[in-house]
């Protein structure tokens, strides 16, 4: 299953959030593939449902979310299930508490996707920091949850390595062979160790010199034999074990280990000092490295899918470029896929690979970045991408009126009123979504033939 | 001139600290015309907004004067005096056009005459009063009409913001972002101001509202003739919507000119790396991206603030001894792990260390090789062996000035200055 | 002035929303059942004293005849206390007193308060200093204790009382009134205001003042039940001179001797306090949750 091309598979997902002023309509028939490896772009104007996808991809709604219709595949499995079986159920009478009572099951069902293979960082960094914990607590926290394992194997190599062995690691290193690093490691029995060398090597802040002495170092921690076998339980199992003494010592060592995962990760993401920042509060942190420790905490465990809210929206232009810059050598570095929401146009055309346009609860059009944005179809698009001001002024439009009452959304297309080529069919019926080659598709009726129809 | 600020600066005490403050804006001038429009361009903490807030006197400064609607010819009289330090002049020009020493009816007659819109649509409107009574609010304060006048002519501004009349009796909260934004749009021209300070007034809204907001402020200019300060950290709005550009990092003044002179030719680096960290839709960025923050305001880098950042800094930018030996440290951390825990480094003075653990040759070797990745080590001047340690002294820092480097173009840089600074 | 909706646009849109906001608190609900309840007692039995059949509405019937509290029974639902008292008249006898009695010092005492701490924060400085200083001294003493000196300073009857606990109860408001007012002060509109060249005078009263005062008021209301509590307790610490005075607190006291024969005598007044204090609770926060936008959009 896992070798399906998309990660994520979201077909006519329909989505109302019921409130005392009304049902607001807030997803109508959102069909997109998230491609494993890709940056998907989602555009949109505020309101336009493009947070709520998101949040459905993880499973974090609200509980006054109801699922109407359609399903969010995530590598096979529907996330939405439960949600849009109550709402059936229901049948009319949806109830807030006990669609709260499904989300809490959906909870438990989705920890071996959240924070594993999807994962999620939002616009303010200090609203997912814990404020009473140093980062890089919050950080071993993660990993303890899903990585057991790996942080025991990492601590057990540590112990078991010599410095002979480090010395052989860093001659294969040299010489550029990985394949014959891991058989060596392997034979060797210690696994664990190439994720803590790979994090120095791969560092570039740091000179050669310094990543051997590092490597070199990486040898002869020994361990308190009360804990070995704690820990050979944890990595075998990747579970802690319930002994309540020995689970305790065994924790507090992993988060250690945590610690030390952490730095090199933030070493990795360009982090200055790292070894120091791990130990600070969020609050000592600036509005851009606070950025930085939320994305380590998202990507550590190698996530397939990342979803990024506005991650720089409340940053400043220049530590916006920073996180670009990060963003693409993460992109680079691993074959995780990214859906990159945002509502500034010119931004998602430096990061993605694919542009999604929605408009009130609906995606509009999806197509590969150079053909949206150089030949937009759906006069949304087209209205949208005029009214982005650059460095050369050009002359700016408006959209003139306002987005439509999700409460009594309007018939047919939802554009039609702010449309200047709206059509007697686009009062009428929902255009159906059209490829116009190459993968870029357009929910709109002039490329539907609805013109002739009629 | 519709409105002159002069060596402005703004201090704000730091709460339970005492003799800190925070240097919000550090010895500021900025000039707006008759009918201009000013794009004020900065990050956050750039003290850009307090400036705004000066100038139509929100806030009082801390020293500096603003003149309002003085004629050219005696601002220049003015600047001289100020030159020559002729006090006595100062401040017969400064009794006449200054701002600060407004009182009573006389300073309800400049708020007649400024207008001022705020960032937030939703904060900035009192959600409990009618949308006539917002807009009528500065017309009546100001007594330039009655009640029912104003609130007749509350509905004529609704209209001159596209606005339908019978808004007139609604809420805000019954508004969308963009109507409030035209509400405070409408409250901020209603006394026909000949200067108004736009805060970030599209900042909170939707691109496809904003060009709808920006092209709303434009028609106005050419109606009224007003003259704008324009606040953002967004240069591509500047650039659509400015004559002229004011950068500010750090509450100091870094560049400032006509609007296509600042965006395509910018000269302070700073400037340079703003624009080119600007994403584009058709155009892959080519950034430089600039390492580190905004310092603290509290205690600002000495000389050029924006040295820390700067890609191109050179000795005299300001470097101090607590700069250069945190620079030293990490170096060694990072490159140099054979020195790591034998060298110590120890400031002595704000320009002098004492480095312990390696000969005064080794120190050179690795200055020389370092200098262009950190540029802290540029402010080296000398190093000499003193007995059993190395003795580092720095170069000076000295202060960048504006220079004009073309017309009505000036940037704050020594790499600016030439050799005439030396 | 044409306003939209005309003389009908009272149930205007968000009053229905605050109507339903506070409906969809249940607890909220039966509190304000309840405190109409105590509210229409207190009203009846001062304007209308008949209805209930009540002969002498302001002062307990005592019966020396048979002085010894009585079960409940027929004749007397909720039992006699001493000296031969029905405790069913007397109970709601004294809710119009205790009711009374409770906003006689909740009003002004909020009053004051709120008046004290818009004059700490419009003015500011070390009047605002001085002002806040003061409270904290009273914040200081616990306010029963203080009660219980100030009432014996003037003398025990009940002006006495309620002067001693305005004075104890004002720092409180101050207190509120200054926290919130100054959270309103921050906010872009006020400084709007200034820009359009309004007074310092009319900012705080047209802009801070109808935008700080709905949680205050809120406070006010639950602090009703506080103050009854207090009443009653000094009540029966015999802070009330007046014998056959119909007060609940004073009612308990009179059946403390029979306590292990006629637990009754203590137990309904004591109720009847209790109960009050709980609904005007529940009701307070049900108020908060009007006011509050955040209830306001979720469901």
């Amino acid at each position: 299953m896992s070798k399906e091309e998309s990660i994520v598979k979201i077909r006519d997902l329909r989505l109302s959030y019921y409130t005392r002023r009304g049902v607001y309509h807030a997803l109508n028939g959102v069909d997109l593939d998230i491609m494993r490896g890709e940056v998907l772009g989602v555009a949109g104007e505020s309101g336009c449902g493009k947070s709520t996808l998101g949040l459905t991809i993880m499973g974090l709604l609200p509980r006054n979310a109801a699922i109407e219709n359609g399903e969010v595949m995530v590598d096979g499995f529907d996330v939405v299930r439960p949600l849009r079986e109550y709402f059936r159920r229901s049948k009319g009478k949806f109830k807030p508490t006990k669609n709260d009572d499904v989300l809490k099951k959906l909870h438990k069902a989705m920890m071996n996707i959240r924070g594993v293979k999807v994962s999620m960082v939002f616009q303010e960094p200090m609203t997912t920091l814990n404020p009473v914990m140093p980062v890089g607590y919050q950080i071993a926290e993660v990993l303890l949850q899903h990585n057991v394992s790996l942080l025991a194997k990492r601590r057990l190599a540590r112990a078991k390595a010599t410095r002979e062995d480090m010395k052989a690691i860093l001659g294969y290193l040299r010489g550029n062979d990985m394949a014959s690093m891991m058989d060596y490691i392997k034979s060797r029995r210690l696994e664990g160790i190439e994720d803590q060398v790979m994090a120095y090597w791969r560092r570039r802040d740091l000179h050669d010199l310094v990543k051997e002495i590092r490597i070199l170092s990486l040898c002869c921690d020994a361990v308190n034999p009360m804990l070995r076998p704690g820990l050979s339980y944890a990595a075998r199992t990747n579970r802690l074990p319930s002994a309540p003494v020995l689970r305790q010592l065994v924790r507090h060592e992993l988060v250690k280990e945590g610690y030390r995962k952490a730095a090199e990760y933030l070493g990795l993401l360009g982090m200055p000092e790292p070894e120091k920042v791990v130990k600070m509060y969020p609050h000592e942190l600036s509005g851009g490295m606070r950025q930085r420790v939320v994305i380590a905490t998202a990507m550590i465990n190698n996530p397939e899918l990342v979803i990024l809210d506005e991650p720089t929206s409340a940053l400043d232009v220049t530590i916006q470029a920073q996180i670009l810059d990060l963003l693409k050598d993460l992109k680079q570095e691993t074959k995780a896929a990214y859906m990159f929401i945002s509502h500034d146009l010119s931004l998602l055309y430096q990061v993605s690979d694919r542009i999604a346009i929605m408009y009130a609860g609906k995606v509009v059009e999806v197509g590969p970045k150079d053909s949206v944005f150089k030949e937009p179809k759906h006069p949304y698009t087209q209205m949208l991408l005029e009214a982005v001001p650059t460095l050369e002024p050009h002359e700016l439009k408006g959209i003139r009126g306002e987005v439509p009452d999700l409460r009594n959304p309007p018939k047919g297309c939802m554009f039609h009123p702010r449309c200047p080529f709206a059509m007697p069919i686009c009062r009428e019926k929902e255009p159906p979504t059209v490829d116009v080659g190459s993968g870029h598709k357009v929910a709109c009726w002039l490329y539907a033939g609805g013109g002739e129809k009629k | 001139m519709i409105i002159a600020g002069r060596h402005l600066k703004e201090y704000f005490p730091v709460k339970g600290v005492r003799g800190a403050y925070v240097r919000a804006v550090d010895d500021v001038s900025i000039d707006v015309h008759e009918g201009e429009i000013v794009g004020l361009v900065g990050e956050s903490g750039s003290g850009k907004s307090t400036l705004g807030r000066l100038l139509v006197r929100l806030l009082d400064p801390t020293a500096g004067d603003v003149l309002f609607n003085i004629p050219d010819s005696e601002l220049r009289e003015y600047d001289d005096a100020l030159e020559r330090n002729d006090k006595q002049m100062v401040k017969k020009i400064s009794s006449k056009y200054s701002i600060l020493r407004l009182k009573g009816s006389r300073l309800k007659m400049f708020r007649r005459e400024v207008g001022i819109v705020f960032q937030d649509p939703y904060s900035s409107l009192d959600p409990r009063m009618s949308i006539a009574d917002i807009i009528a609010e500065p017309m009546i304060e100001t007594g330039l009409y009655k009640r029912a006048e104003a609130l007749e002519r509350a509905e004529e501004l609704l209209e001159e913001v596209q606005l339908p009349r019978d808004f007139a009796y609604r809420y805000p909260h019954e508004l969308s972002g963009g109507q409030r934004q035209r509400v405070a749009i409408a409250r901020g021209i209603a006394t026909n101001p000949k200067f108004v300070v736009l805060d970030e007034p599209t900042s909170a809204l939707d691109v496809s509202v904003q060009a709808e907001i920006l092209v709303l402020l434009r028609e106005l200019r050419e109606k009224h003739n007003m003259a704008m300060l324009f606040i953002t950290h967004n240069i591509s709005v500047v650039s659509y919507m400015a004559d002229r550009i004011y950068v500010m990092y750090a509450g100091k003044l870094l560049e400032y000119g006509p609007k296509t002179q600042v965006i395509r030719s910018p000269r302070h680096p700073y400037t340079q790396a703003l624009i080119s960290a600007v994403p584009e839709v058709g155009r892959e960025m080519r950034r430089v991206v600039l390492k580190g923050d905004v310092p603290n305001l509290v205690m600002p880098p000495a000389g050029c603030r924006f040295h820390p950042r700067c890609p191109v800094a050179v000795a005299e930018c300001g470097w101090d001894s607590g700069e250069v030996s945190e620079a030293i440290n990490r170096l060694i951390e990072a490159r140099y792990a054979e020195l790591s825990g034998k060298l110590s480094v120890k400031p002595k003075g704000p320009l002098a260390l004492e480095v312990r653990g390696i000969s005064a040759q080794q120190l050179k070797q690795i200055v020389d090789a370092e200098s262009e990745s950190t540029k802290a080590l540029k402010a080296i001047y000398s190093i000499k062996d003193a007995g059993d340690h190395v003795e580092v002294s720095l170069a000076a820092p000295r202060e960048p000035r504006l220079v004009p480097v073309g017309p009505g173009h000036a940037a704050a840089c020594i790499l600016l200055e030439g050799k005439e600074g030396k | 002035m044409a306003r939209r909706g005309g003389l009908g646009g009272f149930w205007n849109e968000e009053r229905k929303l605050s109507l339903q906001v506070f409906l969809s608190n249940k607890p909220a609900v039966v509190g304000l059942v309840i405190v109409l309840i105590y509210i229409a007692d207190a009203l009846i039995v001062q304007f209308a004293p008949w209805l209930l059949g009540l002969k002498n509405p302001y002062a307990l019937t005592p019966n020396y005849i048979n002085p010894i509290p009585q079960p409940p029974s027929w004749k007397y639902p909720l039992g006699t206390t001493y000296p031969g008292v029905n405790l069913l008249t007397a109970i709601i006898k004294a809710i119009r007193v205790d009711l009374g009695l409770s906003v006689a010092v909740v009003l002004p005492g909020a009053g004051l308060g709120i008046v004290i701490g818009i004059i700490a924060t419009y003015i500011g400085g070390w009047v605002d200093d001085l002002l806040m200083r003061i409270t904290d001294i009273f914040f200081s003493v616990p306010y029963l204790v203080l009660a219980i000196a100030v009432g014996y300073v003037l003398g025990r009857d009940i002006t006495s009382m309620i002067i001693a606990l305005i004075i104890v109860w004002w720092p409180l408001y101050a207190r509120y009134t200054r926290s919130v007012t100054l959270q309103v002060r921050e906010l872009t509109f006020i400084e709007a205001a200034r820009a359009a060249g309004a007074s310092n005078a009319k900012i705080m009263f047209r802009h801070i003042l109808p935008n700080a005062l709905p949680p205050v008021l809120v406070q006010m209301s639950m602090d009703l039940g506080t103050v009854m509590l207090v009443i009653s307790a000094l009540a029966f610490i015999g802070f009330l001179p007046v014998s056959n005075f119909p007060e609940l607190g004073y009612l308990t006291t009179l059946g403390l001797n029979y306590i292990n024969t006629a637990p009754w005598t203590i137990l309904f007044p004591g109720i009847v306090i209790v109960i009050f204090a709980v609904s005007v609770y529940l009701l307070g926060m049900g108020l908060m949750d009007v006011i509050n936008p955040r209830r306001r959009s979720s469901l």
